[in-house]
C-alpha cells in the first residue's frame, strides 16, 4: 500500500489481531459485520474509548473493483488515523483493550466453523449515547468505511 | 501492505539489535557526534516518527545523545544493506550489472514506487539507500512531489543534488543503464527552471558562449540515450519535456552557481519576468520609461506589440527591455527632473498617465476599433449570413501594415531622407542612451534595430539621423489611413494605429490582389508613407504573408500554398511564438513548422498547456478561425505604476491609492465596462535591497498582491476607493518600502446594461431637481391634456399628450409605444412602477380623471387609495369592486380639489383571478409604504411614472406575471392593523381573504375592535390553518426531497445565486471557486478564508436567508450522515467558526444543530462533539 503504518512488536499481540482482523474477513464478505470496534477498558471493565470502524460493503457490486481509487482512499485513511491522536484523551494505566465487531445478526455457530473464534462478548455499555468524534471517512466503492471516535458524554455516571 | 509489514518488523529487529551490539563500542561515536548532529533529517523515515520511543529506549542505553545513536543507527542500516545487496546480487545474477555504482539514493516522502522497492532496486543494481539525508552521502534525492516550501527553498533542502523522480530509476533498470537523472528532474523544479532560467541560457549565449558550447557538447550524447529508453519505459513525456528546464537547470548549475553576482543579476530580472504576463503591466511598464525620458525608454514599436492580438510579442519585447534593462544597470544614471516621484508631486498619478503619450497611441487601437461601430455592427450581421448561407463562398483576408510607421511619417514631408538611415528617439542628447524606437530600412540595414541604444546605433551607422516623435502627425497619418481602409472595404478589424486587418469577399470585390495594390497606392498618395499588404485566406496567413511583402510589397499566399510557404518558416515567425516559446521549442530540435508539424497535438498541449498547444498546433498548418472584426474583449483593466512611487507616511499612500483608483475608473469608464474582481498588487522593496540602480525605479521587489470580489460589478470611483482601501490594510506593510502598487479590474462586465438603469436614474435626477417652473409648466401642459383627453376620450391621445409633457419639458422622451403594441408590452413593466410613495400628490391632483384611473390602474387601484390616504380622508372613499369585472375606485379628495376616478374597464381574462390577487395584495402593500413615506420623497417619481404609463398603458395590467405576484407577497404590511378595514369590507369575499392569508399569523391584528372585522378575522384564521398546514408539508417536502443538491451544478448554486441576499450569493460563487467539488466543506473553507469583512451586512430578507441555509445544511446532512460522517463533522466545525463572526450564521447553526444531533444519534447512536476541552 506504500503507507507507513505501526505494528505492534509482541508476537502474540500480533497474533491476536491478526487473528482478529482475518477471522472477521469472511463475515465482512458476507455484510454481516456492521461496526467493528476497538475498545479501551479501564480496570473496572467499563469502555473509556472505542475507536470504531463502520463498515458498509455494497454486496451488489460486481463490476470491476477500481484497485487504484480503493487503494487511495485506504491510504488516506492510514495516513489520518496516526494523527488522529489529538482527539483522544490519555488513557490511565492498566487499560486493557479487546476488538469488538457489532455483526447485523449473530452468525451460526454450527454452520461455519469461522464463527466459532468468536465468542459474544459482554462488555458493559455506556448508560447515555456517546460523543463521537469522526476521524475519516471514505466511500469507494464497494467499501462504505467510517472512522469514529466514541467517548463518554459528560452525563455519563461515572462508576 | 505486506511490505510496510516487513519492513517494520524489520525495523524492530534492527533496533533491537543495534541496542545490543553498540553498547559495546559507544566510545567510538564521540568522534563523529558532531558532524552527524547537523545531519537533516528530511521526509518521513520511520525513525524520527518514533522518536520518542527512541528517546525513551536510549534513556537507558549507552548512548548519550540523539546524534550518536543515529550515527550507529545509520551505520547498521549502512551494513543490513550491504548484507541485503551481496544476497540479492548472488541470487539474481541475470540482473547483475551494477548500473547504479556511485550512486546513493535518499527517498523523500510518498513515491511510486515505494521507497522500499526503490531500495531493492537499488540494492539489486550496485546502488545505496539511504535512509537519513546527508549531503556527503547521499547523491541523488528521489521524490514525486515536494511542498511549496522546499521548492523555494530548493537549495537548503537538496544541497544542490540532483532532485529526481522515481521513474529514473525504473528506466535506468529497465535501459540497463545508468540514464541521465537530467530528464528526469522533478515537474516542479523543471518548470521552475523553465520560467526562470531564460536569462541564464541568454547569459550564456551573449556572455560566454564558449561556454554554451561546452554544455551543448555535454548535453548532447545523453539525448538519444534518454530517448531510447523513453520509449522502452513509456515515459517519454517527462523526459522530453523536462529536457529542456533540465539543460537549463544544468547551464545555471555550471555558470550560475559559480558566479553568485551574475545570480543575482538574474534574479533580479526574474523577479520582474512574471509581469510579462501580463500585457498591461508591461505596456504600462513602457510608459513609464517613456515619462521618466530617461535613457530605459523602449521603442515604440514595442509598445504597439503589446496590443492584446500578440500577446507573445509583448512578453518578447519586454524580455528585450529586461535585457536592456540588465545592461543599463551598471550605467548610472542621474537625473535632474523633478517633481518625478509621489513624494514631490502630488497630482503623480494624474501627470504619469497623462504625460504618456506612448500610452496614449497604446490606446489608439480602441480608438479605430469604436470609430465604425456601427458599421461593424453590420458586419457581424452580414458575415454570420454568409456563414449560414455557404461556405464555399470563402473570404480573403488582407493585412495592411504601414512600413515603419514612426519614421515614415515623420520623414515623408523630407524626401530627401527617404534612402537615408533614419531612426525616430524621444531623445537625441550626445550621452547617446536613450533609446531606438524606430528605424527604417536604410538604417536597418546597418543592423540599427528598435530597442538597441542610440549611440550603439552611432556606432553602427556613424551618418544616422535622429528625428523625435511627431504625435500630431502620427495621429493625422492613421487617421487618413483608416480612414482609406474604410472606404475600400466595410469591414476592418485595427490592430494598431498603422495595422489593420481587411475582409473582402474574394467573388464580390474583384481580385483581392488588385485591390491591395489600389489601396496601397491611395494610402501613398495621401499619407506619402508606404504600406506594404498580406494577403491571405486567414488572418495569420495574411500576416505572415505582410512578412514576405515587406517594405512596400504585397504578397498573397493562395490556400494551396500555404503548406509550402511554412513547411521552412522559422517557428520564430509566427505570431504568439516569443523568445521564451521559441527557445523551448528549439531545445527539442523544432525550428521551422514544418518539423513542429511533426509534433502531434497531443504531446504539445501537454508540454505548453491546451491553450498555447492547440495554438501551436494550429498555427504551423496555417489554421486560424479568427474571425475578421470581432474585438477580443480585454479581461481586465487597471492601472500599474512601478516608477517614482516613494511614501512617507499612510497618508502619502492613500492619497496616491485614490488617485489611482481615479485612473482605473476612468479606464473603466472609457472602456465602458464595470468590473467585480479587484486586485491590488503591490511591490515591495526586499528587505536587502538598496536604491536601485535606475533613478526612481523599483529595484529589487517583492511583488505582492490580494484580491476581493464585489457582487455587483462597479465601475465607480468611491466603490473602487473603498475597496482599494481595504485591500491595502490586508498587506501590512511598511509604506516606505512600497515601490509599485497596481489596481486591476477583472470579471468585466458591459455596463451597458446598467447604463439604461442611469439613463433613467438622469432622468429622475432631472425631475427632482426640476425648479418650480417646470410645474408649473407640467401643470399647464396638464391642463392641455386635460382638455383633449375629454375630447378624445382615448387612451392614446393621453399617451401622445403624456410625449408631449415630456417635450415640452425638453427631455428626450421615452419610447412612445402605440396602444396596439401594449399587448407585448414587457411584463415587468408592472414591477418597474415607481413605488407609490415615490409619486408626487401635486402631480397627482392635477391629472385628468381618466388619466388618474388609468394610473391607478397601474398600480393595481392601489392609487386612488393612496390619494385618500395620503389626505388622512377615507370618509369620501367608496371603493367598489364588482365581480362583473368592472372596478369602481372613486377618489374624492379633500383638499380643495375633488378628484373622481371614473369607471375603469378590466379586461376579462384567464388571469383575471390572478390579477385581483396581485391588486389586493398591493393594496395592502401600499398601506405599509405609506407608514414610512415621507412628503418630500414622494415628489421625485411622478413623472417618471407618468411617462411609465405611456409606454406600458394600461393594458399592462392584463399582463401581471404570476411570478412577480409572488415576489410581491414580502411587501405585505406588517400588521394588519394597518390595513384599512373600510377597504377590505368594499372588496369581494375571495379577494379579502386572500390579503388576510398573506399575512403571517403573528401579524394578526392585534385590536379587533372593529366589530365589522371579526368576522373577517375568523375567516381568515381558518384560510391561514389551512395555509399554514400546506406550508408546513411543504417545508418538510423540501427538506425530505433533497432537491437542493441534486444536479451539476446542484439546484441550490442557481437559487442562491440569484437570490438578492449577499451571503446567499458568496455561497453560490464558492461553489464555483472551491473547484465546484460539491462538498460543502470546501466551500465554506473558500468563503472563510476569503470574506474577512462582516457577513451579515445586510439585514433584509433575514429570515428567508435563515431558512434558505436551513434547508442546505439540512438537506446536506441528510446526504451526508450515513456515507461520510467526516464531512459533517468538518462543516459544522467551519459553520462554528462563522458563528463568531456572524449572527446569520449563528441563527442557522442553531435551528440546524438539534437536527444534525439527531440524525447522528439516528445513524450512530450517538452526539457528535464538535467542540474539543483541548481547544
Amino acid at each position: 500500500m506504500n503507507a507507513v503504518v505501526q505494528r505492534a512488536r509482541h508476537p502474540q499481540l500480533r497474533d491476536y489481531i491478526h487473528s482478529a482482523v482475518s477471522g472477521l474477513l469472511p463475515f465482512i464478505q458476507k455484510g454481516l459485520v456492521e461496526r467493528v470496534a476497538v475498545i479501551f477498558f479501564n480496570v473496572d471493565n467499563i469502555p473509556i474509548e472505542r475507536f470504531i470502524f463502520k463498515l458498509a460493503v455494497n454486496q451488489s457490486y460486481d463490476s470491476k473493483v477500481e484497485e487504484a481509487a480503493l487503494e487511495f482512499s485506504l491510504r488516506s485513511f492510514l495516513i489520518k488515523l496516526p494523527v488522529s491522536e489529538t482527539l483522544t484523551k490519555a488513557l490511565p494505566r492498566d487499560c486493557r483493550w479487546e476488538i469488538t465487531a457489532y455483526f447485523h445478526s449473530l452468525p451460526d455457530a454450527s454452520r461455519s466453523k469461522d464463527a466459532e473464534v468468536w465468542i459474544p462478548t459482554d462488555t458493559k455499555q455506556w448508560q447515555t449515547p456517546p460523543v463521537i468524534s469522526p476521524i475519516k471517512s471514505m466511500t469507494t466503492e464497494p467499501l462504505c468505511l467510517q472512522l469514529y471516535l466514541e467517548h463518554p458524554s459528560s452525563s455519563e455516571p461515572n462508576s | 501492505m505486506s511490505l510496510n509489514s516487513s519492513r517494520s518488523a524489520n525495523s524492530g529487529e534492527r533496533s533491537k539489535r543495534s541496542l545490543n551490539s553498540t553498547s559495546s563500542n559507544p566510545s567510538n561515536n564521540s568522534g563523529k557526534k558532531r558532524k552527524t548532529g547537523n545531519q537533516k533529517t528530511l521526509g518521513m523515515a520511520w525513525g524520527s516518527n518514533s522518536r520518542s520511543s527512541s528517546r525513551s529506549s536510549f534513556r537507558n542505553s549507552p548512548f548519550s545523545d540523539f546524534g550518536s545513536y543515529m550515527v550507529e543507527k545509520n551505520r547498521k542500516l549502512q551494513n543490513q544493506f550491504d548484507a541485503g545487496a551481496s544476497s540479492s546480487s548472488h541470487s539474481a545474477l541475470s540482473s547483475g550489472k551494477p548500473i547504479f555504482h556511485g550512486v546513493s539514493v535518499f527517498v523523500d516522502g510518498f513515491t511510486i514506487p515505494s521507497s522500499q522497492e526503490l531500495r531493492g532496486y537499488m540494492m539489486r543494481h550496485g546502488g545505496h539507500f539511504e535512509n537519513y539525508f546527508s549531503r556527503h552521502r547521499v547523491t541523488h534525492i528521489i521524490c514525486s512531489n515536494l511542498p511549496d516550501s522546499k521548492i523555494k527553498n530548493l537549495r537548503s533542502f537538496s544541497g544542490g543534488l540532483p532532485v529526481v523522480k522515481p521513474t529514473w530509476v525504473l528506466d535506468s533498470v529497465a535501459a540497463n543503464k545508468l540514464l541521465s537523472w537530467i530528464p528526469y528532474q522533478l515537474d516542479q523544479l523543471a518548470n521552475e527552471t523553465r520560467n526562470q532560467p531564460k536569462l541564464s541560457a541568454f547569459f550564456a549565449l551573449k556572455s560566454i558562449p564558449v561556454f554554451e558550447d561546452a554544455v551543448t557538447h555535454t548535453t548532447y550524447p545523453l539525448v538519444p540515450e534518454t530517448e531510447d529508453s523513453v520509449f522502452k519505459g513509456g515515459t517519454s513525456k517527462d523526459a522530453v519535456s523536462s529536457e529542456g528546464g533540465q539543460y537549463l537547470e544544468y547551464t545555471r548549475q555550471s555558470s550560475g552557481e559559480i558566479d553568485d553576482h551574475q545570480c543575482e543579476n538574474t534574479n533580479e530580472t526574474i523577479i520582474e519576468k512574471p509581469f510579462s504576463n501580463d500585457e498591461k503591466s508591461s505596456e504600462i511598464k513602457m510608459e513609464e520609461q517613456s515619462f521618466s525620458n530617461q535613457e530605459e525608454e523602449c521603442s515604440i514599436k514595442n509598445e504597439l506589440q503589446s496590443s492584446p492580438h500578440r500577446p507573445s510579442a509583448s512578453v518578447s519585447s519586454y524580455y528585450l527591455d529586461n535585457a536592456r534593462k540588465e545592461s543599463s544597470s551598471t550605467t548610472v544614471v542621474g537625473c535632474s527632473n523633478k517633481g518625478h516621484s509621489t513624494l514631490e508631486d502630488p497630482n503623480f498619478v494624474e501627470n504619469y498617465f497623462k504625460y504618456s503619450r506612448l500610452h496614449f497611441i497604446g490606446t489608439w487601437r480602441n480608438r479605430y476599433q469604436k470609430r465604425f461601430p456601427r458599421l461593424s455592427n453590420e458586419f457581424k450581421h452580414t458575415s454570420s449570413d454568409l456563414n449560414a448561407s455557404g461556405v464555399s463562398q470563402k473570404n480573403v483576408i488582407i493585412h495592411m501594415d504601414m512600413d515603419c510607421f514612426f519614421v515614415s511619417v515623420v520623414i515623408r514631408n523630407n524626401p530627401e531622407l527617404q534612402d537615408k538611415p533614419v531612426a525616430v528617439c524621444h531623445s537625441n542628447n550626445p550621452k547617446g542612451t536613450a533609446e531606438i524606437s524606430s528605424a527604417n530600412y536604410p538604417a536597418r540595414d546597418y543592423g540599427v534595430k528598435a530597442g538597441i541604444f542610440v549611440r550603439d546605433a552611432k556606432a553602427l551607422c556613424p551618418h544616422l539621423v535622429i528625428f523625435p516623435y511627431n504625435f500630431e502627425a502620427y495621429e493625422e497619418v492613421a487617421d487618413q489611413f483608416y480612414n482609406i481602409l474604410h472606404k475600400h472595404c466595410n469591414k476592418v478589424q485595427a490592430v494598431s494605429c498603422d495595422e489593420a486587418f481587411l475582409e473582402v469577399m474574394d467573388s464580390k470585390e474583384g481580385d483581392p490582389e488588385l485591390l491591395a495594390s489600389i489601396i496601397r497606392k491611395e494610402i501613398f498618395e495621401t499619407t506619402g508613407c508606404t504600406a506594404s499588404a498580406g494577403i491571405a485566406g486567414n488572418l495569420l496567413m495574411a500576416r505572415l504573408a505582410t512578412r514576405s511583402a515587406k517594405p512596400n510589397g504585397q504578397c498573397y499566399i493562395p490556400v494551396d500554398k500555404v503548406d509550402d510557404y511554412l513547411h521552412q518558416l522559422p517557428i520564430k515567425a509566427l505570431p504568439g511564438i516569443g523568445h521564451v516559446l521559441e527557445e523551448k521549442l528549439r531545445r527539442r530540435k523544432v525550428h521551422t513548422c514544418g518539423q513542429l508539424r511533426m509534433i502531434s497535438k497531443e504531446s504539445l498541449q501537454r508540454d505548453f498547456g491546451t491553450k498555447t498547444g492547440d495554438m501551436l498546433w494550429n498555427y504551423c498548418r496555417g489554421v486560424d478561425n479568427r474571425v475578421v472584426g470581432v474585438i477580443q474583449e480585454s479581461k481586465s483593466i487597471g492601472a500599474e505604476v512601478n516608477w517614482g512611487v516613494r511614501f512617507n507616511d499612510l497618508k502619502d499612500s492613500r492619497h496616491f491609492l485614490v488617485n489611482l483608483c481615479k485612473e482605473v475608473t476612468l479606464r473603466l469608464k472609457g472602456c465602458g465596462v464595470q468590473g467585480r474582481t479587484f486586485t491590488l498588487k503591490m511591490k515591495k522593496r526586499r528587505k536587502d535591497a538598496g536604491e536601485p540602480a535606475k533613478y526612481m525605479g523599483c529595484g529589487d521587489c517583492e511583488n505582492l498582491s490580494h484580491s476581493m470580489t464585489v457582487p455587483l460589478a462597479t465601475d465607480d470611483v468611491d466603490v473602487i476607493q473603498r475597496i482599494a482601501t481595504q485591500l491595502f490594510g490586508f498587506f501590512h506593510i511598511d509604506v516606505k518600502d512600497i515601490r509599485g502598487i497596481g489596481l486591476q479590474v477583472s470579471r468585466l462586465e458591459n455596463a451597458d446594461t446598467a447604463k439604461q438603469g442611469h439613463q433613467r436614474i438622469s432622468i429622475r435626477s432631472w425631475l427632482t431637481s426640476a425648479p418650480a417652473t417646470n410645474e408649473e409648466l407640467c401643470k399647464t401642459s396638464c391642463l392641455v391634456r386635460k382638455e383633449r383627453a375629454v375630447a378624445d376620450g382615448e387612451k392614446q391621445s393621453t399617451d401622445i399628450s403624456l410625449g408631449q409633457l415630456s417635450n415640452d419639458s425638453k427631455r428626450p422622451s421615452l419610447q412612445m409605444s402605440p396602444s396596439s403594441s401594449n399587448n407585448e408590452a414587457p411584463l415587468n413593466q408592472v414591477s418597474e412602477l415607481p413605488a407609490l410613495c415615490d409619486l408626487d400628490m401635486g402631480v397627482l391632483e392635477s391629472l385628468p380623471p381618466e388619466l388618474l384611473s388609468e394610473i391607478n390602474d397601474m398600480y393595481a387601484g392601489k392609487l386612488s387609495d393612496f390619494i385618500r390616504k395620503r389626505k388622512g380622508k377615507n370618509e369620501n372613499v367608496s371603493g367598489t369592486m364588482c365581480t362583473t369585472s368592472y372596478e369602481i375606485y372613486e377618489g374624492a379628495i379633500n383638499n380643495g380639489k375633488q378628484l373622481h376616478c371614473s369607471i375603469v374597464p378590466i379586461r376579462k381574462t384567464p388571469v383575471e383571478n390572478k390579477v385581483e390577487k396581485t391588486l389586493d395584495r398591493e393594496i395592502a402593500t401600499e398601506n405599509s409604504l405609506l407608514q414610512s413615506s415621507e412628503v418630500e420623497k414622494v415628489k421625485q417619481y411622478k413623472i417618471d411614472e407618468i411617462q411609465e404609463v405611456s409606454v406600458s398603458g394600461a393594458v399592462s395590467l392584463n399582463v401581471v406575471d404570476p411570478a412577480s405576484a409572488l415576489e410581491k407577497s414580502d411587501l405585505m404590511p406588517s400588521s394588519l392593523s394597518q390595513v384599512d378595514i373600510s377597504v377590505l369590507q368594499q372588496l369581494p369575499k375571495e379577494m379579502w381573504v386572500d390579503i388576510l392569508e398573506q399575512l403571517p399569523v403573528h401579524r394578526k391584528p392585534e385590536h379587533s375592535s372593529s366589530a365589522a372585522l371579526d368576522p373577517l378575522i375568523a375567516n381568515a384564521q381558518e384560510s391561514l390553518c389551512f395555509k399554514h398546514t400546506e406550508n408546513n408539508s411543504k417545508s418538510v417536502d423540501s427538506v425530505l426531497g433533497n432537491n437542493l443538491w441534486i444536479g451539476n451544478p446542484p439546484q441550490w448554486v442557481d437559487k442562491f445565486k440569484v437570490s438578492n441576499c449577499l451571503l446567499l450569493n458568496i455561497l453560490a460563487e464558492m461553489y464555483y471557486r472551491s473547484g465546484s467539488t460539491g462538498c460543502l466543506s470546501s466551500i465554506l473553507q473558500c468563503t472563510l478564508s476569503k470574506f474577512l469583512l462582516p457577513l451579515d451586512a445586510s439585514s433584509d430578507g433575514w429570515d428567508e436567508t435563515i431558512s434558505s441555509l436551513c434547508d442546505l445544511l439540512k438537506q446536506y446532512i441528510k446526504i451526508k450522515i450515513e456515507s461520510d460522517i467526516e464531512e459533517i463533522y468538518v462543516c459544522f466545525r467551519l459553520l462554528k467558526r462563522f458563528t463568531m463572526k456572524s449572527k446569520l450564521f449563528l441563527e442557522a447553526y442553531n435551528v440546524v444543530f438539534p437536527y444534525l444531533q439527531a440524525s447522528a444519534g439516528e445513524n450512530y447512536g450517538g452526539s457528535l462533539q464538535l467542540s474539543h476541552a483541548k481547544e
